[in-house]
């Protein structure tokens, strides 16, 4: 059976005063991946920013549902913490902020806002070092400000250590025109299917079908002027790679 | 009768030489007067909200003070003893709270009396407190070679007399002239050669609630001989209603003989409606080294200004201060760093938080004078603003009579960054929690020149966001 996860129905919303998305329909079914592929300037990062509610985005109509609950009048923090995680395309550096402290006040409210405990110090650090392990993520890492000073492949494997520990049961991987090498990719790739089980669901936003040859897709959206424009399966992302998007931009 | 200038009985009066210091001090404050915006060491601490009017100056408490540190010294029992708070059943509760008559718990077994529990200094220290600027006896037991007295014993014996009065220049600073007119209260400590202190050495000044419109003086003379080390701080703390309205006006005189090193910290945690103004002054030998540390967070106005006199070559001084605010407060930090001498060299870094209506004025000033060659002086503020009504004034000043000199200066101001922010959000931090992060993270950075980690802990817990 399936059941929808994330449901946009007509979604149109701007930045300033400028319409960014235009009718946008997409149903994500729990254990699906879908990706987004579209020129450059197409709006595909103001998607996943409305997804998670950042501020200066506003929805001039439509819904956005997430298990069933309206996202559009939940702030950040609770989208996050309903289970949407954003794997940034720039993560942010946090001058000040050791990696430990941001991990642990995330993680705390998280379990705070879904009833669970909060980890003590000592389950925290035990659980920052194995799944940090995982991602060769030694100790003087993360005793580090968050992402001053980090590599690119640095700062993706901070961002997949994150998503691994959340666990969400949606990701949003937004690389819509990073010209990251491929090392660094594969990292948050194989953090990604680590995360596939059947269950978890994910949205991959990308310029190129270079991702989706280590996160392959069940879904591929072709989203031009602020809509999809064309559905199909993962052979739509070869398709493009050979012709290009020009016979979507001169649709309109 | 109130106001700043008033009649009052103080100890001491027959000692001339004394009572001539606090009769000149008078007659400074008469010639100088409140400083007004025109008064350039004032331009942007407007003390027209210092409302002075009702002030009491309360009677000297120096002979009570020294009986009951006399009977503690005895040994005796006290059978009210207790907390040791100094109030008796009947009289109002120290705990702020309205009791009928026999209701007050504060002597019952077990019971820790409120006052006591903020009073509670969370590392190893010598404690010494006050109540509302009086002291409140007995000393703890110092090592040798570790002199504290009341700062009027020192005058009795004379200790004080060879530099109270002398460090600090009562003509250039009307409230330090004030303070000298009142002087009584406080503590004389000296450190002799080559002693260095064990632990901190802490000044409690607490007021709490019901204790409204005084006015209290304190006068803290520092001399640390040659050689000698030790860490001074001062805590001035409150309790109870934020309504709660007094002034405290506060002067160190400081002198650290040859290699000498001071680490002095303080905490200004005033209440909203009250007022802080305190002035240190430091002098300062060959080789010795003073560090200055002061997180403002309380108070209507509060202003902590520190004079340093590198006088010989050699000497190096550190003065930073941290600053967080809200409501309608103007904190003032001022500095004034003198290399006279050589190869002097001096640092400092204020880093503010300002919410709210809030005011924070930071005015460092650095002087080279002609033959300090070879000095090397440094100075950098921060500041970061949290609404739109909240305020920065900035004046850095660098008077340079010296060749041959490594001067720097910088000021900046910002808002919280909304892309961190977000970060945190999208990570489920509350927007709230992921504020506070980012303001202890801003703050650390000058919280991190505190060298003591015990010290530096017990401050950061008081350098979080004001509540808007």
């Amino acid at each position: 059976m399936t059941i929808p996860l994330l449901e946009i129905e007509d979604l149109y919303a701007r930045v300033a005063d400028k319409e960014i998305i235009k009718g946008f329909n997409l149903t994500i079914n729990e254990g699906e991946v879908h990706a987004i592929m579209g020129p450059n300037g197409a709006g595909k990062s103001t998607l996943s920013n409305v997804i998670c509610g950042k501020p200066g985005y506003e929805i001039t109509s439509g819904s956005i549902r997430f298990k069933g609950k309206d996202l559009t009048k939940m702030s950040a923090e609770d989208r996050a913490r309903e289970g949407i995680f954003l794997c940034m395309q720039y993560p942010v550096e946090i001058p000040g902020v050791a990696v430990t402290t941001f991990l642990k006040h995330s993680v705390n409210a998280v379990r705070k806002y879904n009833n669970l405990p909060e980890l003590d110090t000592m389950e925290f650090v035990k659980m920052v070092r194995e799944e940090g392990k995982k991602l060769g993520i030694d100790n003087e890492m993360i005793k580090r400000p968050v992402n001053v000073g980090f590599s690119g492949g640095e700062k993706k494997r901070l961002e997949t250590l994150q998503m691994n520990i959340l666990k969400p049961s949606f990701a949003i991987l937004d690389e819509a025109d990073s010209g990251l090498d491929v090392d660094a990719l594969k990292v948050v790739a194989e953090g990604m299917n680590a995360l596939r089980d059947g269950k978890r669901s994910m949205l991959i936003i990308t310029h190129y079908q270079r991702l989706l040859e280590y996160v392959v897709p069940d879904f591929v959206h072709v989203y031009a002027d602020g809509h999809i424009v064309k559905s199909g399966d993962k052979t739509l992302a070869a398709e493009i790679e050979k012709d290009g998007y020009a016979e979507y931009t001169r649709e309109r | 009768m109130g106001g700043l200038v008033q009649k009052v009985k103080l100890f001491g009066e027959y000692i001339p030489w004394f009572q001539s210091m606090r009769d000149k001090g008078a007659i400074a404050f008469d010639e100088l007067g409140l400083p007004t915006p025109k008064t350039e060491a004032w331009k942007y601490t407007k003390l027209r909200d210092l409302n002075t009017d009702d002030l009491v100056i309360e009677p000297s408490n120096f002979l009570a003070e020294m009986r009951v540190a006399a009977e503690e010294a005895c040994g005796c029992h006290h059978e009210d003893g207790g907390c040791g708070c100094h109030h008796h059943h009947g009289e109002g509760c120290c705990c702020g709270h309205h009791h009928e008559e026999g209701e007050c718990h504060c002597h019952e077994e077990g019971h820790v009396c409120e006052c006591q529990q903020k009073l509670h200094v969370p590392f190893e220290a010598y404690v010494i407190h006050f109540e509302k600027g009086k002291m409140i006896p007995p000393f703890p037991d110092f090592p040798r070679g570790v002199e504290v007295m009341n700062l009027m014993e020192a005058v009795l014996t004379e200790d004080a007399k060879e530099y109270l009065g002398k460090v600090v220049d009562i003509k250039l600073h009307p409230f330090a002239a004030l303070n000298n007119a009142y002087m009584e209260e406080g503590i004389y400590l000296c450190v002799h050669k080559n002693v260095k202190v064990d632990k901190p050495i802490v000044l409690i000044n607490h007021t709490k609630s019901g204790e409204e419109n005084i006015f209290f003086n304190i006068r803290n003379l520092v001399v640390l001989e040659q050689g000698a080390e030790a860490e001074f701080v001062e805590w001035y703390n409150y309790t109870g209603a934020v309504k709660s309205r007094y002034f405290a006006n506060v002067v160190n005189e400081i002198v650290l003989g040859k290699n000498a090193k001071l680490s002095h910290y303080k905490l200004q945690d005033e209440a909203f409606k009250a007022n802080h103004i305190a002035l240190s002054v430091v002098k300062q030998k060959a080789d010795s080294n003073y560090h200055n540390f002061c997180l403002q967070r309380g108070a209507n106005i509060g202003r902590n200004e520190v004079k340093v006199l590198l006088n010989d070559e050699n000497a190096s001084a550190e003065v930073d201060a941290a600053y967080i605010m809200s409501g309608w407060a103007t904190l003032d930090t001022t500095t004034d760093i003198l290399h006279l001498s050589p190869r002097t060299y001096s640092s400092q870094l204020v880093k503010g938080v300002v919410g709210g209506e809030a005011k924070g004025v930071f005015q460092g000033k650095i002087h080279i004078a002609q033959d300090a060659v070879q000095t090397e002086g440094n100075q950098l503020h921060r500041a970061l603003l949290l609404s739109d009504t909240a305020e920065i004034d900035v004046k850095p000043e660098l008077e340079i009579f010296a060749d041959d000199v490594k001067c720097s200066h910088g000021a900046a101001s910002g808002e919280l960054d909304e892309n961190q922010l977000f970060y945190m959000q999208s990570r489920g931090i509350g927007r709230e929690e992921a504020k506070q992060i980012l303001i202890d993270a801003y703050l650390n950075e000058a919280l991190d020149k505190v060298k003591n980690p015990e010290i530096r802990a017990w401050l950061s817990d008081y350098a979080h966001a004001p509540q808007e």
